[in-house]
């Protein structure tokens, strides 16, 4: 799995391509850890763009669930967007649709990310 | 149509099976939109039993057999460790608020909720997990 990073003014796009399995968590895991540690400038939020995230597993659940809750101590919004089906099946299941703010695009997660917390 | 595989209970052999899944697939020509829920299935199982199935020093093998038969697909995964029914573990609350969600348990959910029937038994010293899901309307 790949995963890029983009700066906007409001938020962090954390952008993961490909499978996030057993295999690829515990990386991604590290990397936002990194990403939510990282001192200087913090946005305000936190944004998964999921377009290219092909499949999740429970070990994958894992890393969104430590990411919402690291966010929410750290008093910064956090969302996930653009979920393909095989995805947002997973998400609803297991009841993270209910926990972590899902959107259907970018543009609608970046809309509702709140203003200059940071 | 039916296919069998036996690797070493090791984490690293995950994308071993899963290629093993993805080659049936394509050789049975079923549709792409259901092989997430086998995909998934096969992770969660296994992991379960590299995690949970191997006493100190002895690495069970584990074996994968897929079948398809009137458009159902039958995922069986069996190992020779110790006795260990996954369908015992208690349900995760997935109603539980963000700061109070735990994720253990939530695999064996997930494979409960996707798949049309899933069976253990415990049978000649082997653990044997069966689940079952319609992947394509029966041919008339």
């Amino acid at each position: 799995m790949k995963v890029r990073f983009e700066s906007l003014s409001l938020a962090t796009m954390v952008i993961p391509e490909g499978r996030l399995d057993y295999g690829a968590a515990a990386g991604f895991q590290a990397q936002v850890e990194q990403l939510l540690a990282g001192g200087g400038t913090k946005p305000a939020g936190v944004i998964i763009d999921c377009a290219g995230l092909d499949y999740v597993s429970s070990a994958g659940l894992r890393v969104f669930l430590l990411a919402a809750r690291a966010s929410q101590r750290a008093g910064l919004s956090f969302a996930v967007c653009a979920l393909k089906p095989a995805v947002r099946e997973v998400f609803d299941l297991s009841g993270f649709s209910r926990i972590i703010a899902v959107y259907a695009d970018r543009a609608a997660a970046l809309a509702d990310t709140p203003l200059g917390s940071a | 149509m039916k296919r069998h595989t036996s690797v070493p209970s090791d984490a690293a052999q995950l994308c071993i099976l899963t290629r093993f899944l993805q080659e049936f697939w394509w050789a049975a020509d079923l549709p792409p939109a259901e092989t997430v829920t086998f995909e998934l299935a096969l992770e969660e199982i296994f992991m379960n039993v590299v995690m949970h199935g191997s006493p100190a020093g002895q690495a069970p093998r584990i074996d994968v057999s897929l079948a398809l038969c009137d458009g159902c697909l039958t995922l069986m995964i069996e190992d020779d460790g110790p006795s260990f029914d996954p369908l015992s573990l208690a349900a995760p609350d997935v109603t539980a608020s963000l700061e109070e969600r735990r994720v253990g348990g939530l695999g064996v959910y997930l494979v409960r909720q996707m798949m049309d029937a899933v069976s253990y038994q415990r049978l000649g010293g082997r653990n044997q997990l069966s689940m079952t899901k319609r992947v394509r309307e029966p041919i008339p």
